[in-house]
């Protein structure tokens, strides 16, 4: 019986293809179900909530006002929208008194705005991100925000707060806690625990 | 984090990873042991490696079943611990140690053997100073790569599997395509069929070439989600290396080679089957049978080596990790000292046990260089150990160490369906018996009688065909057990008895720590359900 090939021949028969076509898929038929096991009930949970991200964070509004401190929140705000590629809009809304009229001149308010805004963009160049910022005069903080949302399709409200140690009945600031009542889309309030001192070990006596 | 936090190991095997540090054990194993086989089975080698797969099977099986159910570090010394108590699985986990050292040793050992195909002047017979030196180097990188994280290990693991799998499929693929003839295969078993004592060492052989699949449960405490994946690595496993072992087998029967075969020592015509199992390529085979693949064979010759040598290299990295993984699961049941059991800070990894353990592969490195090395030693290793080179005798151990674990596996799975049936069993291995221990309902493994059988006939006959296996392996357990009485009673533990354990807290704290929570709700329940029925039987 031959049991060398002639030189530059080769010996192909219906067996030997048909193994060799079933080692082939039989190694990539094993291989393919081991990678492909089935997600446990935790592994669909932070599935969900993945995608529930990617919409939530589809357009993103931070808020800044005299009482609404939200410039720790803008960084998180931009690393977020760097991540999810999200529309970012930082605002600046400053509370017109009803003694006064709506366009009044209000040259320490709005100083504080430049500060704010400038602060928030600065932030989001540093992260890549672009952002649009505007200063918005209004009656009432609140309405001012709800509007603009509604008007941006916002998904997401950013709001910065802080902790001042007592308690007020509204120990988030009435205005934010309003906002996060009426809105109609998701809002994320940061609180700054006394600036985040809270966080050090404080020493036993 | 907290000054009294204790580190745990992180879990970052990913299911890619779990079957890699399989493959990488036993994947290199089938390089060696294929020449080994048809050298001793010639004719019947395909039949020899179908009968060792069938208790391999069982094997994988049992270990698949008690990893997806017990899923930490230490893999088939913690289960014999658990079903048959601390002296049984201290002898399981030693032996098993002792087959981690020497696998260390002797891959690392045989990878710079293939090297020498490239770097010759690192050959034993031209500087083996200098090939002593490139196997000592390896055995620190590889401890030094695993103190490091087992993340970046598991990703050398990973990229040669995937390449190996890869080089291998196409070997075979290509080899039966363009050159198999089943009419040269039918051919070679009938007038090639070997003797039933040649046949029975061929299958003791090949059973080699299946050891290592309990890297899998031995990274279980490591890998993602453990009783979903591990199960699914380990039959990915079995499948693969199954259809690799018998592909060869038949492909070396059936092949008609691309080059002329060489004439034999006697100037006699030899079949490609005869010339791979010969002493002089028996080490070889599977690059030599790449290099007879039509077309494919000329790119073989180039890389097969260096595929080869990667394949041992991270053989023998699964063996350090796997014999620092078990010392840290024995510290953690109490039969070895705490210290095995300290995991580096930084690291996440068992730093003491990969130390001791690779250490003692040095040891066992330089048992086996120094015939080479000082000429007296050799003189020694002649009179006093059959002539043979100290990397033979690792070698008739490395099949001692396996099939003693191996057959105390097969009790404790019996053991522990029978008096553990509560613990949530994700695989089950099928062909069961029910039947009913203690007022609970239980399932009797028939496969695992049928693999013990088959594990403890190999046991046997190995020791009766290596007779240095037969004094040293029973020896190494010897000292073992002398160890771990001595540990025992310093540390005021029962020495034959077993130290009690919460078994129920420690399972749910097992699931807890592996994620599965599902399977730990149902093992809760399964416990109040039980606690229930047995106050309805008091009342």
């Amino acid at each position: 019986m031959r049991t060398s090939l002639a030189a530059g021949t080769t010996h192909m028969t219906i067996e030997g293809a048909l193994i060799a076509l079933l080692i082939a898929l039989a190694i990539f038929a094993t291989l393919w179900w081991m990678l492909h096991p089935p997600a446990s009930f935790v592994q669909r949970l932070a599935k969900e909530a993945e995608s529930e991200l990617e919409r939530m964070v589809g357009s993103i509004v931070v808020v800044f006002s005299p009482e609404i401190l939200s410039t720790h929140m803008m960084a998180l705000a931009a690393k977020l929208a760097r991540g999810e590629r999200s529309e970012l809009l930082a605002v600046y809304v400053v509370e017109v008194p009803y003694t006064l009229p709506p366009d009044a001149e209000m040259p320490l308010e709005e100083r504080e705005a430049l500060d704010a805004l400038g602060a928030a963009e600065t932030i989001a160049t540093n992260n890549g991100v672009s952002l649009r910022t505007e200063t918005i005069k209004a009656r009432s903080t609140k309405q001012a925000v709800l509007d603009l949302a509604k008007r941006e399709k916002a998904n997401l409200i950013i709001l910065g707060s802080f902790r001042e140690g007592k308690y007020t009945g509204a120990p988030l600031g009435r205005t934010i806690e309003e906002i996060a009542a009426d809105a109609k889309c998701d809002v994320l309030i940061g609180v700054e625990g006394k600036h985040g001192t809270l966080l050090y070990e404080e020493p036993t006596p | 984090m907290s000054k009294d936090h204790k580190p745990e190991l992180r879990r970052s095997v990913t299911p890619w990873g779990s079957f890699s540090w399989g493959y990488s054990d036993v994947g290199a194993d089938i390089f060696v042991g294929l020449g080994l086989v048809l050298g001793a089975a010639a004719g019947a080698s395909n039949v020899a490696f179908l009968f060792a797969g069938v208790v391999y099977i069982c094997i994988g099986l049992a270990y698949t079943e008690l990893a997806a159910t017990y899923p930490v570090a230490g893999g088939g010394q913690y289960f014999v611990l658990r079903g048959l108590g601390d002296i049984f699985g201290f002898i399981a986990g030693w032996a098993v140690l002792l087959d981690f050292t020497i696998d260390i040793a002797l891959f690392a050992w045989s990878c710079v053997e293939y090297l020498t195909e490239l770097i010759p002047s690192i050959a034993v017979g031209v500087h083996p100073w200098a090939h002593f030196g490139v196997v000592v180097l390896l055995v620190i990188g590889l401890c030094v790569l695993n103190i490091i994280g087992v993340r970046e290990s598991t990703a050398l693991n990973g990229f040669v599997s995937a390449l190996d799998i890869v080089s291998e499929s196409a070997i075979l693929t290509l080899g039966f395509l363009f050159a198999f003839d089943p009419h040269l295969l039918v051919h070679t078993m009938l007038t090639s069929w070997p003797s039933p004592f040649e046949f029975m060492k061929g299958i003791s052989l090949a059973i080699v070439s299946f050891v290592g699949l309990e890297s899998i449960s031995q990274a279980a405490e490591e890998t993602q989600r453990p009783a979903s994946i591990i199960p699914r690595t380990s039959v990915a496993l079995i499948l693969t290396i199954l259809i690799f072992a018998l592909s060869y087998s038949n492909l070396a029967l059936g092949m008609q080679t691309w080059h002329p075969i060489p004439l034999d020592a006697q100037g006699h015509h030899q079949l490609l089957w005869q010339w791979l199992g010969n002493p002089d390529n028996n080490g070889k085979a599977v690059a030599l049978i790449a290099q007879q693949v039509p077309y494919w064979g000329a790119i073989a010759a180039l890389y097969v080596p260096v595929l080869g040598a990667i394949l041992l290299l991270i053989s023998a990295n699964s063996g350090v990790f796997g014999s620092s993984r078990i010392a840290y699961a024995m510290a953690s049941g109490g039969l070895l000292p705490s210290i095995f059991q300290r995991v580096h800070p930084k690291f996440r990894t068992p730093t003491v046990s990969l130390l001791v353990f690779t250490g003692l592969a040095l040891v066992e490195v330089v048992f086996a260089a120094l015939p080479s090395l000082d000429p007296g030693a050799a003189s020694f290793y002649a009179q006093h150990f059959n002539g043979e080179a100290g990397i033979d005798f690792l070698g008739d151990l490395y099949a001692f160490g396996a099939a003693t674990s191996y057959s105390f596996v097969f009790v404790a799975l019996v053991a522990l369906r029978l008096f553990d049936p509560l613990s949530p069993r994700k695989f089950k291995i099928p062909l069961n018996i029910p039947v009913t221990v203690r007022g609970e309902r239980a399932e009797f493994p028939v496969i695992a009688v049928l693999g013990f059988i088959g594990i403890v006939a190999i046991l046997v006959f190995t020791m009766i065909t290596h007779p240095i296996g037969r004094v040293a392996g029973p020896l190494w357990i010897v000292f073992g057990i002398g160890l771990y009485f001595v540990y025992r009673k310093r540390k005021g533990l029962p020495i034959l008895r077993s130290h009690k354990r919460d078994w129920r807290s420690e399972q749910v704290e097992i699931l807890r720590r592996a994620g599965e929570l599902e399977l730990m709700d149902e093992y809760v329940a399964n416990l109040k359900a039980s606690d229930e029925r047995r106050a309805a039987v008091k009342a």
